[in-house]
C-alpha cells in the first residue's frame, strides 16, 4: 500500500491546523494550593509510589506533585482539596505516632514503613491515612502515565503516529 | 448558554419567503443522507439543524498529547458528567439544582472530556423527565456522527424477518434484498473498513482494507473458530483506502478516534458534514440553517398535509416559519418522536402522523454492561507494540438464537472488544501496591489484557415509550420528553448469558479471566435509541410505510432510527443511512411524478 504525497500533506495539515485554543494555566513552578511542607510530602510520597528505576525516571521528575497541585488549586468541588489537606494531616499524625517526627523529617526507612502500613489496607481503607494512600496513588497514576516520561520513557508507547503504509498488527486469516 | 459559544461560521441569509421542495429537520446520519440524496436528484432543500456549526477540527485536536493539554484532556473546573450511580439513584432531570456550571451525559466523563464539551448538549438547557435514562445528545451540525463509535454493521433477515424466525414482535416491511443495494451505495460513497466473513446474520459490506488484530485477538479468533464463532476486525465506518470526497482524508491509523470519546479531525471516519452535507451544498441545491430548533411541523388546514416547519432560533429565541412541499424529519429517534408529538393540529390532534397512537412507542435500543476481561499470559513482559492505531478493536457477532433456541431469552447479542497496548495503562488502576514492583508490574502487563462487552437487542415493546411532559420545558420553552422505559426480563436473562458466554470463550482460548462484569448499564447507555415511529404495513399499528413515509400524511417522511421495527443487536447507523437513501430515492421519484 503506497501513499501519495498529497494524501500525506492533507492528513498532516489537518492534524496540524490546531490553533492554540486552550491556553489555560501551565503547571506553575511554585505550588498554588499546597503549602511548601505539604508539597514536599506529596512530592516525596508520589516518588515512592512510582520511583525511578532502570527503565525510566519517577513521579518527581515527571512533575506529578505540581500537576496535582494545579488541579486542586482550581477544583470546582471544594471537598476534594479539603480531602487532600486532611489526608496529609492524617499522614503527619501517623508519622508522629509511629516515629515521633513529621513525615519529611523521618528517615527513608521510616517513611517506607509508614507507606507500607497505609498501603496494606488498599483494598479496604478505613483510617484517614489509609484513605489518603488511595487518593495519592490514584492522583500519581493519572499524572505520571499522562506525562512525557510516563508515556514515552516508561511505557514506550508506540501509537499516536501517522501510519502511511500498512497498519501495524496481524491479519485476520 | 453553551449554544452561543461559537458564532456560526456562515451568515444565515436563508430566504424564508420561498417554498422549498423539501425541508430536512436534523443533520446527523439520517438528515445528512436525505440532504445528499434529494439534492443529487435536483430538489431544492432546506436543512435545519438545532445546534451550531463549530470548527470541529479545533475541538477534536486528535493528535494532541495528554501532557500538551493543561488538564491532560480533562474539561475545565465546573464541568460535570453524570455518573453511573447518579443515573440510577436519582431521577431525571439530572441537572436540576446542580451546582455545576455545565452538566453533560456520561460520555462527557470519558477520558478527554475537554474535547467533547462543545459537542454534547448541556443537560441544564435540555431537561427530560420520567424513568431513569442515560440520554446522550449532540446538538451541532452533524449531530452524533461527530463522535460516533463507527462500528458499521449490516442487518440481515434474522432481523428484518425476526417475527417469522422466532415469533416475537413484528417483521419489517422490507427484507434484506430490498435494502442490500443501498447498503452497497453507502459502502461505496462513504467507505467502510472490514474483513469478509460470509456470515448469514451479519452480511459483509463492500470493504476497503481492514484494520489489523493484535496477537491476543488472533489467539481468540482461532479459538472461537473451533466453536463455530467469529472474531472479526472492527467493521469501521472509516475510509482506509480513500473516497472521492475533497473534504475527507483516508485513515492513517493514528488511533485518535479510539483514544477519545470519538471524532476524527481528518474525517476518515464518517461524519455527516464532510461525508454528506458539504458535498450536497456543492450541488447548489442545499440551504443550511443552523441554530434552528424545529418545534412544529406545520399543517395545511385544508388538506391536512405538511406545509412547513416552525422553528426557534436557538441564539435569539425568535420563532420563524419555513415552507416546503415535503417535510423530512430526521432529528434522531427521540427528538423526531418529540417533534411529531408537538405537532398537534385539528387534523392531527395526537400529533402529526400519529393516528395509530404508536408515535413514541415500541422504543427499543441495545442493552450493555456485561463483559469480561482476561489476561493473555504469553503477552506479559512483551515489548510494546503499536496496538491502538485503529478506529476500533474487534467484534464478535451474534451466535445465540440463530440455529439454536435459548431457554431464557429470544434474540441475541454481539461483543465489542479490544486488547493490547494503549496510551494509558488501565491496569495501573487495579494493580495493588506501590514502588518499584508496582511500576514494573504495570509496565509488564500493559499489553497483556483483552476485554469485551456485550451489546444485546432490547425487544421492541409498546409499553416502552416517550411522551411530552405536561410541565417541564427546555431552555427555549419547548415541552420536554418524558420517559416510560425499562428493560424487561428478556434483557436481564440475555445479560446473564452474555457474562457467562464471554467467560467461557476466554477460558476456551486459554485466556485467564481476571474480571467478569455482570452489571447492566443504565437504559440509554448504548446511544442506540430506535423504534419510536416504526414502519409497517398496517396503519393501525405502525407510523410509517416501507419508504419511511407517514401513513397519515403523504408528504411527511421520518427517515431516522425511529423508523426501525426492531433493534437487532447490530449497530444501527449504517442501516439508518441505507434506509434513508432508499426512501429518499422513492421520495424524489414520487415528487417528480407530482404524487406528494
Amino acid at each position: 500500500m503506497t501513499i501519495s504525497r498529497r494524501d500525506m500533506i492533507q492528513a498532516t495539515a489537518a492534524a496540524m491546523a490546531l490553533p492554540a485554543l486552550a491556553k489555560a494555566p501551565r503547571p506553575s513552578p511554585k505550588p498554588l494550593f499546597f503549602t511548601p511542607a505539604e508539597f514536599a510530602l506529596v512530592d516525596e510520597m508520589s516518588d515512592m509510589i512510582i520511583p525511578t528505576d532502570q527503565q525510566s525516571a519517577g513521579a518527581r521528575a515527571a512533575g506529578v506533585a505540581l500537576y496535582i497541585d494545579g488541579r486542586l488549586a482550581e477544583a470546582f468541588e471544594k471537598d476534594q482539596p479539603e480531602r487532600w489537606r486532611a489526608g496529609i494531616k492524617a499522614v503527619e499524625a501517623l508519622s508522629t505516632e509511629m516515629h515521633g517526627k513529621a513525615f519529611m523529617a523521618a528517615t527513608p526507612e521510616q517513611r517506607l514503613a509508614l507507606l507500607t502500613r497505609i498501603a496494606a489496607a488498599e483494598s479496604d481503607p478505613k483510617s484517614d491515612a489509609e484513605k489518603f494512600f488511595r487518593e495519592i496513588k490514584s492522583g500519581t497514576v493519572r499524572a505520571y502515565y499522562t506525562s512525557k516520561i510516563g508515556i514515552h520513557d516508561d511505557q514506550q508507547y508506540k501509537g499516536n503516529v501517522i501510519q502511511p503504509g500498512e497498519y501495524a498488527g496481524y491479519d485476520a486469516t | 448558554m453553551t449554544l452561543i459559544r461559537f458564532k456560526a461560521s456562515q451568515e444565515q441569509d436563508v430566504d424564508l419567503s420561498r417554498t422549498y421542495d423539501a425541508i430536512v429537520v436534523g443533520s446527523g446520519a439520517a438528515g445528512g443522507m436525505a440532504a445528499h440524496v434529494l439534492t443529487s436528484q435536483g430538489m431544492k432543500v432546506l436543512l435545519l439543524e438545532a445546534g451550531k456549526k463549530i470548527p470541529i477540527e479545533q475541538e477534536l485536536r486528535s493528535m494532541e498529547w495528554p501532557y500538551d493539554h493543561p488538564r491532560r484532556g480533562e474539561a475545565p473546573p465546573g464541568y460535570h458528567a453524570i455518573r453511573f450511580n447518579e443515573y440510577n439513584i436519582r431521577k431525571p432531570p439530572y441537572a436540576k439544582g446542580s451546582a455545576f456550571k455545565h452538566v453533560f451525559s456520561y460520555v462527557g466523563g470519558w477520558g478527554g472530556s475537554d474535547y467533547v464539551k462543545n459537542i454534547l448538549v448541556d443537560e441544564k438547557d435540555h431537561p427530560y423527565t420520567g424513568t431513569k435514562y442515560a440520554w446522550v445528545r449532540a446538538r451541532l451540525l452533524g449531530g452524533k456522527t461527530n463522535i460516533w463509535g463507527r462500528l458499521a454493521l449490516r442487518l440481515s433477515d434474522y432481523d428484518f424477518k425476526g417475527k417469522t424466525h422466532d415469533g416475537y414482535g413484528e417483521d419489517w416491511p422490507i427484507s434484506y434484498a430490498d435494502i442490500e443495494p443501498y447498503y452497497d451505495k453507502v459502502d461505496l460513497y462513504l467507505g467502510i473498513s472490514g474483513h469478509k466473513e460470509n456470515l448469514p446474520h451479519l452480511p459483509d459490506s463492500l470493504f476497503q482494507r481492514p484494520n489489523k488484530l493484535t496477537a491476543s485477538e488472533v489467539t481468540l479468533r482461532k479459538s472461537l473458530a473451533t466453536m463455530g464463532r467469529t472474531l472479526t476486525p472492527y467493521r469501521a465506518g472509516v475510509t482506509t483506502d480513500g473516497v472521492k470526497n475533497k473534504y475527507r482524508s483516508k485513515c492513517f491509523g493514528r488511533g485518535a478516534c479510539g483514544r477519545r470519546p470519538g471524532g476524527c479531525d481528518i474525517h476518515a471516519a464518517f461524519d455527516s458534514p464532510t461525508g454528506l452535507i458539504y458535498p450536497a451544498m456543492d450541488t447548489g441545491n442545499l440551504t443550511l440553517r443552523t441554530n434552528s430548533t424545529a418545534h412544529e411541523v406545520l399543517v395545511d388546514p385544508n388538506t391536512g398535509k405538511a406545509r412547513g416547519v416552525s422553528f426557534v432560533d436557538s441564539v435569539n429565541h425568535k420563532t420563524y416559519e419555513a415552507k416546503a412541499k415535503v417535510v423530512i424529519v430526521a432529528a434522531s429517534t427521540l427528538e423526531s418522536a418529540r417533534l411529531l408529538l408537538l405537532s398537534k393540529s385539528r387534523q392531527h390532534p395526537n400529533g402529526i402522523g400519529n393516528s395509530s397512537g404508536h408515535v413514541g412507542h415500541n422504543f427499543c435500543e441495545h442493552v450493555m454492561g456485561p463483559g469480561v476481561t482476561g489476561l493473555v499470559k504469553e503477552m506479559v513482559g512483551a515489548p510494546p507494540t503499536l496496538d491502538d492505531g485503529k478506529p476500533g478493536g474487534f467484534y464478535v457477532p451474534r451466535f445465540r438464537n440463530l440455529q439454536d433456541k435459548q431457554p431464557g431469552f429470544v434474540r441475541g447479542y454481539g461483543f465489542e472488544g479490544g486488547s493490547g497496548f494503549s496510551i494509558f495503562p488501565d491496569s495501573a488502576w487495579s494493580t495493588p501496591g506501590f514502588g518499584g514492583q508496582f511500576k514494573k508490574s504495570v509496565r509488564e502487563h500493559a499489553g497483556a489484557f483483552i476485554s469485551m462487552g456485550g451489546f444485546g437487542e432490547v425487544l421492541a415493546r409498546y409499553e416502552n415509550y416517550v411522551d411530552l411532559d405536561p410541565e417541564v420545558k427546555d431552555a427555549w420553552g419547548i415541552p420536554s420528553l418524558r420517559f416510560h422505559y425499562e428493560f424487561s426480563d428478556n434483557e436481564k436473562k440475555m445479560c446473564e448469558d452474555m457474562a457467562n458466554a464471554g467467560k467461557e470463550m476466554f477460558e476456551a482460548a486459554g485466556i485467564e479471566v481476571v474480571g467478569v462484569d455482570k452489571n447492566i448499564l443504565t437504559e440509554g447507555w448504548s446511544i442506540h435509541e430506535l423504534g419510536t415511529a416504526r414502519m409497517g404495513t398496517d396503519p393501525k399499528t405502525s407510523v410509517l410505510n416501507q419508504f419511511q413515509q407517514s401513513h397519515d400524511v403523504k408528504n411527511l417522511f421520518v427517515v431516522d432510527g425511529s423508523s426501525h421495527v426492531s433493534a437487532s443487536c447490530q449497530n444501527p447507523t449504517w442501516t439508518i443511512m441505507a434506509l434513508a437513501w432508499r426512501s429518499c430515492e422513492h421520495l424524489a421519484d414520487e415528487f417528480k411524478r407530482g404524487n406528494l
